[in-house]
């Protein structure tokens, strides 16, 4: 494999990456910038945590995601009394071959759904943590992948906080970024009313990527080129978090190689091979604000997380863009 | 997203006003120092409390808010209470300043304080260099409007910034900057600093100092200092050694220190003297243990009256020829009475002064210690050895019924009892043998009789006992200093019979290479004699202090002379700064705007007319080269030479160019192309307004397709890979175009 990419590749993974895009686009309707990020986070082998009320599509997302590819999917509703064998899956006895034999969980899939993510106990959350950093599962001692491409794709209201269990820093750390959906446009929101499909399996799309695309894609994104000043940039950015007063602590070395990897995702879906300083301050609130915490108290986390992400623009507004 | 350059944050730029307004606190408040105003407590607890501030920002916020309430009250009734006690207006207004300043220092300042705080310190540098005019007030207030156009623009700054601030409700108790550190501001303003500010931050300061030289050129001169009657406020009291009363000692004391006293420009080097003597005050009255002058001389020589004006007429004649000048910038606080070599034919002052002159002593009077430098031109002046004085002589020869030597006692004094009168005059006889001799050789054998017996020094020892302690001194074998030595030749001559006095001032001095004056510092000063030579009915000088005489190498005059005494020291570099201040700005006159400009106007034409000259030898030579015959060989040569440059040209754009980028690509500052190519691309973005990350389908809308594909390309050359870069001359050539077609774009949308 060259150093660089041929331009020849790069033109493939923005075809496929466009078709994509374009049959989300059927069931998202004007989101274009949080499919902009699916696709990053996708594409950068990443987790993702979104973030938001109730009814927005943060589950139609998913499914649309799931769909639009070749891969298998299933979905993962947290509760309180889930167990974390619910999601790994048990090794079961067998009578006829006198052996345990592995019964994989929900969360043997490439797209998996984990709803309401901070409903379930910190116990099956933590569940989730192997398998989301080494894409595999440890049951009774004996490891079992997962396969890839392997996203988990979390969601969680941010309001309403009446028994669930805030997801733990580390836990945060290894999503890769959090969005927000938000209400759509008036023009936008007509459409899907019109169109008027409730049942997720109404999102029945042919698969506009296969695996291997998606595979080839995860390859590719290393090979994306980011000149000096951008790393520095980087750099600076993360420093800068961690000399931050307001912040409790800086991001870790994650955070910054999240923040790299993430902005030659970017580079990609945009059909570049190399890393402009845009790229990076596009990603900087998504990839980090989720990292950061407040060093005072606030009243709730939507509040907290304006504070973040006032901070952080204060901090990029501060620092000389590479040019 | 659109290129921003990185900029200080609303928090950064108070936190840096506040720095600027404590400097410009300080620097205004310590002008005072220059200032006899009594003000050193509220300077010292000002100091303090500034600096305090300035390193804790939080501090002030400790004030408890009533102390805000009291400020107003406190003020006035500080100032009623300062004006009822000192009855001066001046110095009064100047402590309200400072404590007003005070207030401003320590306390969180609006965007009016911050105006006020400018005003109060020009109030304070203005009046403090209308007194002094010395030269620390031109860096002063050079500083000071650097740092009030830096806090003026800071200002501006933070106004703009928190226009579009919501205003919600009283500003908080503790200001959100205080807690930025100094060395965080420090680190961010080397962030934001850029060569185009500074370079335009340079130009204004330039522009403004250069307004304000134009200004000084141009506007008529008055006399402030005059006008307002400022002067007892003078900078430093003078120094007791040039008083009418010395003590022996103090011109010895005035020797410790090094700083200038005296600054002469001569028109004519020839004239200078081999060892010169800046007279300065005679002292004639010898009692118990000092000179002064004499109640009875003073009366008759300072007796005139006081007069005013800005010349004094002198008794020497000017010589034939061209007059020679002699430019005297005396310093404050040395004396009232000015230096001078001898007689002189006329004394110009810059302004008009308040003095008294007594011409047969040759001394000047001023009425009052100069508070600033003051500045006097001589014209034909006697540097020579005599000081004749027709009246002295007749005085002595009209005294009827009397013995001359008593009458000469009796007039200048010897204030020594019978017993000292008979070791005197036993010394006497020692030195002349029984002989009347004329005044030079007396002179001469004293001088040398003084060496034999007694060595210099600095550190004299008296010995103690009965009687006059000059007398002891002299009957001892011990060292002493100028005053002891001049003083023991005084009442040696008065025994002799011969009149002597005591002259006070600077000997000697160093010729300054730098700015071609001769410079004396108060370690010249220096006591001398004279003695009166019936003969010549004039004023003999006479130095009895051993090494002090001119000796074989200090009798050529003029150039050898400066030779001698050239200083090119870095004391002599920093004193020629001082002298141009002096000679250019404070001395600076009706007569000197005249000259000025027509030194202007000169040079101007002149230089008019080398170019105009130059030109024309040009075109001459351009007319001899076409007109010579074109021979088959000469456009040969022509046309190799022009194909050689075309060559030369063309290999640096196709191989040289890029062999330098190939050269330079790992240098420090970064790969030329990378550098070039983000150049490019900050223009077009600035000129477009075109997003940089938007895709190059989406971005032809804005700025059309081929700036489109340059973008492209620019930043691959910018942030891409160098392998995958495509040939950036093409591209920098693509780029040159789209430039200018965006240029024009522009200039048809704006139409």
């Amino acid at each position: 494999m060259s150093d660089f990419i041929q331009t020849a590749e790069v033109t493939e993974a923005k075809q496929a990456l466009d078709r994509l895009r374009a049959s989300m686009r059927v069931s998202i309707k004007g989101k274009d910038d949080v499919i902009e990020q699916v696709l990053i986070c996708l594409v950068a082998g990443g987790h993702l945590l979104i973030e938001d009320l109730p009814g927005v599509g943060k589950t139609t997302l998913a499914y649309a995601l799931a769909r639009s590819m070749d891969c298998t999917f299933s979905r993962i509703q947290f509760t309180s009394d889930l167990l974390p064998g619910d999601v790994t899956g048990v090794a079961i006895y067998d009578e006829t071959t006198k052996e345990f034999v592995f019964k994989p969980g929900p969360i043997f899939a490439s797209v998996v759904l984990a709803d309401e993510i901070n409903r379930a106990t910190p116990k099956t959350q933590s569940a989730l943590l192997e398998v989301m950093d080494r894409a595999r599962v440890t049951v009774d001692g004996v490891a079992h992948a997962v396969g890839s491409p392997f996203m988990v794709f979390a969601t969680q209201n941010p309001v309403d906080y009446e028994g669930t269990f805030p997801l733990p820093e580390s836990q945060m750390d290894r999503f890769l970024m959090r969005l927000q959906m938000g209400y759509p446009q008036p023009a936008d929101e007509l459409e899907i009313l019109r169109v008027a499909r409730t049942a997720y399996d109404a999102i029945a799309q042919s698969a506009a990527v296969t695996r291997a695309d998606v595979l080839r894609l995860q390859a590719l994104v290393h090979q994306v080129f980011v000149e000096d000043s951008v790393l520095d940039y980087i750099l600076r950015i993360v420093t800068a978090t961690r000399s931050e007063a307001e912040f409790k602590a800086g991001v870790s070395v994650r955070g910054g190689l999240a923040l790299r990897t993430a902005a030659q995702a970017r580079a990609l879906v945009h059909g570049r091979d190399f890393v402009l300083p845009d790229d990076v301050v596009e990603l900087v609130t998504p990839i980090l604000g989720h990292r950061l915490g407040l060093a005072r108290q606030t009243s709730d986390a939507l509040e907290e997380r304006r504070a973040v992400i006032t901070v952080l623009r204060r901090i990029l507004a501060a620092l000389t863009l590479p040019t | 997203m659109e290129k921003k350059r990185p900029q200080l944050s609303l928090e950064e730029l108070h936190q840096l006003k506040w720095l600027l307004g404590g400097v410009l606190v300080l620097l205004s408040v310590w002008t005072v120092f220059y200032l006899e105003i009594e003000a050193w407590t509220l300077m010292g607890l000002t100091t303090v409390a500034v600096m305090a501030a300035l390193i804790r920002p939080a501090l002030p916020a400790r004030l408890p808010p009533w102390t805000h309430r009291l400020v107003f009250p406190a003020v006035v009734m500080f100032f009623i209470g300062d004006l009822w006690l000192n009855t001066q207006v001046l110095p009064a207004i100047v402590r309200l300043d400072i404590l007003l300043l005070l207030y401003r220092g320590v306390s969180y300042r609006q965007k009016r304080d911050d105006l006020q705080v400018i005003i109060l310190g020009l109030f304070l540098i203005v009046v403090a260099g209308v007194l002094t005019v010395s030269l620390a007030f031109a860096a002063q207030i050079l500083v000071f409007t650097a740092c009030a156009l830096a806090f003026l623009l800071v200002i501006n700054l933070v106004e703009s910034a928190d226009a579009g601030r919501p205003k919600d409700g009283a500003p908080p108790r503790v200001p959100a900057w205080t807690h930025l550190g100094w060395r965080r501001l420090w680190a961010r303003l080397r962030e934001v600093a850029d060569w185009r500010v500074l370079v335009l931050g340079g130009v204004l300061f330039v522009g403004v100092v250069g307004v304000s030289a134009l200004l000084f050129l141009a506007i008529p001169r008055f006399q402030l200092e005059n006008s307002l009657f400022l002067e007892r406020f003078a900078a430093k009291k003078a120094r007791t050694g040039f008083n009418d009363n010395i003590k022996f000692g103090d011109v010895t004391e005035i020797q410790q220190d090094t700083s200038v006293a005296l600054s002469v420009d001569v028109t004519d080097r020839s004239q200078i003297p081999a060892a010169p003597y800046w007279r300065m005050l005679v002292l004639d009255e010898y009692r118990a243990g000092s000179f002064r002058l004499s109640p009875l001389l003073r009366y008759r020589e300072f007796s005139r009256g006081e007069r005013v004006g800005d010349t004094i007429r002198g008794t020497a004649r000017s010589p034939r020829g061209e007059p020679v000048y002699w430019t005297f910038y005396f310093e404050s606080g040395v004396s009232r009475y000015l230096p001078l070599l001898g007689p002189f034919a006329q004394v110009r002052f810059r302004e008009t002064q308040n003095y008294r002159v007594a011409t047969n002593l040759g001394v000047v009077a001023l009425r009052e210690e100069p508070a600033a430098m003051t500045a006097y031109r001589v014209e034909g002046m006697d540097a020579s050895d005599r000081l004749p004085d027709a009246n002295f002589a007749l005085r002595l020869l009209k005294l009827p019924g009397t013995d001359p030597q008593s009458t000469t006692l009796k007039m200048l004094g010897l204030g020594v009892n019978a017993a000292d009168q008979a070791t005197l005059a036993g010394m006497v006889r020692e030195i002349t043998g029984g002989v009347a001799l004329p005044v030079a050789e007396f002179s001469r054998r004293t001088e040398a009789w003084l060496a034999r017996r007694h060595r210099y020094s600095l550190n004299p020892n008296v010995p103690g006992g009965a009687g006059d302690p000059l007398v002891r001194w002299m009957a001892s074998g011990e060292a002493g200093h100028c005053e002891l030595f001049a003083g023991s030749f005084v009442l040696l001559a008065r025994t002799a019979g011969l009149s002597a006095r005591v002259v006070t001032g600077f000997r000697g001095g160093t010729w300054n290479g730098y700015s071609n004056n001769f410079t004396i510092r108060n370690s010249d000063a220096h006591a001398w004699c004279e003695v009166f030579d019936a003969a010549s009915a004039a004023w003999l000088r006479t130095d009895p202090t051993p090494g002090a005489d001119a000796g074989p190498g200090e009798q050529a005059k003029g150039e050898a002379t400066l030779a001698r005494r050239l200083d090119r020291s870095w004391a002599a570099r920093w004193d020629s700064l001082r002298v141009f201040w002096y000679r250019r700005i404070v001395n600076f006159d009706q007569r000197s705007q005249v000259e000025t400009l027509k030194a202007v106007k000169e040079a101007t034409e002149k230089s008019g007319q080398q170019l105009r000259v130059k030109l024309s030898e040009m075109v001459e030579r351009l007319k001899a080269w076409l007109a010579s015959p074109w021979t088959a060989e000469r456009v040969a040569k022509i046309l190799g030479s022009v194909v050689a440059l075309a060559g030369l040209i063309w290999a640096w754009r196709e191989f040289g160019r890029g062999w330098w980028r190939q050269l330079r690509r790992n240098a420090p500052s970064g790969d030329p192309v990378r550098l070039q190519a983000g150049r490019w691309l900050r223009e077009l973005t600035v000129l477009t307004g075109a997003s940089e990350s938007a895709q190059a389908s989406a971005r032809s809308w804005v700025v059309g397709p081929e700036t489109a594909r340059v973008i492209d390309d620019l930043q691959r050359l910018r942030f891409g890979a160098r392998a995958t870069w495509p040939e950036p001359e093409a591209v920098f050539r693509r780029a040159r175009v789209a430039v200018r077609a965006e240029r024009r774009r522009g200039r048809v949308t704006a139409s």
